[in-house]
């Protein structure tokens, strides 16, 4: 069996006519890309169109990508900001934007193939910082949240933050010592 | 704004709720389909300050410029269909043609002398138009979203 080709080939391969690239490149990237317009906060049909407006921006760029090796950035990236841009409903029609050439750092947690590395961190925090984070990947609502803590619900929302923040921390330390 | 959305997606991701939907990855892959060999890509430009109105009844203008050619777009929404009315400017000659196009249907009109056309019943969603003309590498302009 073939090996699996890396992000660079696939977009070059893709660029060259192999939609079986393409595919790949679906394969791997796309269900971050929709784990990226559902944390937008958008909905399944917003969501669908953020996910396939970041497809068509790299069918317009497959020649133009500055960095092939970082294509799943790139696409993280320009979903998140197709996501914006339609959570701003004034702006949809209003495409006028530059294009982001440089990856955004943050993307790199979503580029990796992570998750086993993203729980180790996330068990390692302590609470109430594990608990919530386990809750808000599992999609609980602020007030269960609240309750299942015992805090008052107006402190999810800056707890929530302060735990990303030290998850991010944590994430960038050992990315460092990588 | 420590780009919380990453974290939050990245949580989720790894949870393995939420998975993208069958006809997500299905339509991303279809996607490659789209693409234009060659093409120019219009990028989208500045409208005159008295056609940049979004009208009360759901039409709006855009304009997208490439290579000395000019897609002006009067897009309509209305009963979930999209109408589009467009001009190539400046009008490409004989011959020429352009391809409106959604990710589910594309629609050809012959430009004739005047540069118009229009197309209409277009789901809503990614547009694009593309325009060919002989001798030329064809123009596509950027692919823009319209909802209702």
């Amino acid at each position: 069996m073939r090996e699996p080709r890396d992000p660079k080939e696939l977009l070059e391969a893709a660029a060259d006519d192999d939609q079986t690239a393409w595919d790949e490149l679906e394969t791997r990237f796309g269900p971050r890309m929709w784990a990226v317009a559902r944390a937008c906060g958008l909905n399944e049909t917003d969501a669908a169109d953020a996910v396939q407006g970041a497809w068509l921006r790299l069918l317009e760029h497959l020649h133009t990508i500055r960095d092939p090796a970082g294509v799943g950035a790139w696409l993280a990236t320009t979903t998140r900001r197709e996501a914006m841009l339609i959570s701003r409903k004034d702006l949809t029609f209003a495409p006028r934007f530059d294009l982001v050439r440089e990856p955004d750092p943050a993307a790199a947690v979503l580029e990796a193939d992570s998750s086993r590395l993203l729980w180790k961190t996330v068990s390692s925090l302590d609470e109430p910082c594990r608990t919530l984070l386990q809750l808000v990947a599992a999609d609980v609502g602020y007030q269960q949240v609240a309750l299942r803590l015992g805090v008052p619900i107006g402190s999810v929302g800056p707890t929530r933050t302060r735990c990303l923040e030290k998850l991010r921390t944590l994430i960038s330390l050992q990315e460092t010592v990588q | 704004m420590i780009n919380e959305d990453y974290f939050l997606a990245a949580l989720r991701l790894a949870a393995g709720n939420d998975p993208i939907p069958g006809h997500v990855s299905a339509a991303a892959r279809d996607a490659y389909g789209l693409r234009v060999p060659q093409a120019v890509t219009a990028a989208p430009a500045e409208l005159p300050v008295s056609a940049e109105v979004r009208g009360s009844d759901g039409c709006h203008m855009v304009r997208f410029v490439a290579s000395g050619l000019t897609f002006d777009l009067e897009v309509t929404v209305g009963d979930g269909l999209i109408d589009v009315a467009g001009q190539v400017i400046p009008p490409p000659g004989e011959g020429s043609h352009v391809d409106v196009r959604t990710p589910h249907l594309t629609l050809t009109r012959r430009l004739p002398a005047t540069g118009q056309f229009a197309a209409t019943g277009l789901p809503p969603g990614w547009l694009s138009v593309v325009c060919h003309r002989p001798g030329h590498a064809p123009v596509q302009t950027r692919w823009v979203r319209i909802r209702p």
